[in-house]
């Protein structure tokens, strides 16, 4: 039972929140880009490590990874998964190349705004006060990039939230993956302050 | 991740896909009987249960040593590789788990008397480990680089 811990309503809610987080990314993604971003309707699961690593995708794959650390009331870890070849479209779009300090530094760029416009969306939302740390990327396989946040960020807790929103670049065939992981106090906070607090 | 198997036939090629904090333990009997290879998750479960027996590195250890030895292979004939235990990314709050899993499992097994013959372990690169029962021999990959052998 990984849900167990959360009811559907809450997880309704939360699902809600990352809906609207990750439609401000898409805009300030969309702005930066100039192009149309397409999304899908976020998920927001309650899963065991090992499953949220192999929902993540083939662990072998080589990503880039860009991670956002987020502090204050809320303590969680903002992670955006970006394929190879979709990295390269975005650098390509921005006028840069993927595997130099440059390509680097515009893709934690990327993350950075995507991930203080999600943040700055919810803390609006919550009235929350949140602080972001500066982002900090990584071209390796997926499984070490996904496991190694997410066990850093759970630590021994049996089951993570993992809010997770898919934005595309339309005409690009360009998709990137960004997961909100609140840390299991941080979840409370939020749902205690929407009103669906235990 | 968190799960263990112990093969003793030849065909078998035991893998862990993508470590980055994460250990995988291989233990290798020097006399070709059996290998035995561990995903380990975390240093250590706070008294927490779990039905992944190799999750935390205090359990896997023992679990996976018992686990060879109901293929007739006892703890004094084993050799242990490590391969993992990176830190993916540098900042500081908690992200250390690569190095406190390494220092966990390393502690387990002297514990337990076995050596560590190779390891490729530490650093901030993602790894995948083979352990082919067939001759016990280790190899490594890291992203994008070829396969190594280890042992």
């Amino acid at each position: 039972m990984p849900n167990a811990r959360y009811t559907d309503l809450q997880l309704d809610a939360l699902r809600e929140l990352a809906n609207i987080g990750s439609g401000t990314a898409g805009t300030a993604l969309s702005s930066l880009l100039g192009s149309t971003i397409e999304l899908s309707v976020p998920s927001a699961s309650a899963l065991e490590l090992a499953e949220a690593v192999e929902a993540a995708g083939a662990p072998e794959d080589v990503v880039w990874g860009v991670v956002v650390p987020v502090s204050g009331q809320v303590d969680a870890t903002a992670l955006l998964v970006i394929g190879d070849d979709d990295a390269r479209t975005l650098c390509a779009m921005l006028g840069v190349e993927a595997d130099t300090d440059t390509g680097r530094s515009a893709l934690g760029e990327i993350g950075n705004i995507m991930v203080s416009s999600y943040v700055g969306a919810l803390a609006t939302m919550t009235g929350f006060e949140l602080d972001l740390r500066p982002p900090e990327s990584t071209r390796d396989m997926l499984g070490a990039v996904v496991a190694s946040v997410l066990a850093a960020h759970s630590d021994a807790h049996e089951l993570a939230l993992v809010l997770d929103s898919e934005l595309e670049v339309a005409g690009e065939a360009c998709t990137l993956s960004f997961m909100l992981l609140p840390t299991p106090a941080g979840v409370a906070e939020l749902l205690h302050r929407i009103g669906l607090g235990d | 991740m968190g799960e263990l198997v112990a093969s003793a036939s030849a065909g078998d090629v035991l893998v862990c896909v993508g470590l980055g904090s994460c250990i995988g333990l291989a233990l290798v009997c020097r006399r070709g009987r059996a290998c035995g290879l561990a995903h380990i998750v975390l240093p250590d479960s706070g008294g927490r249960e779990g039905d992944r027996p190799a999750k935390f590195a205090e359990r896997a250890v023992p679990a996976l040593i018992g686990a060879l030895r109901r293929h007739g292979v006892h703890a004094e004939s084993l050799d242990a590789i490590l391969v993992g235990g990176a830190q993916m990314f540098s900042m500081s709050t908690g992200m250390e788990i690569g190095a406190r899993n390494e220092a966990a499992v390393r502690a387990e097994l002297q514990r337990a008397g076995i050596p560590v013959t190779a390891s490729a372990t530490a650093g901030s690169v993602g790894r995948t480990v083979r352990v082919h029962v067939a001759t016990g021999t280790v190899t490594v990959r890291e992203a994008g680089s070829t396969e190594e052998t280890l042992r």
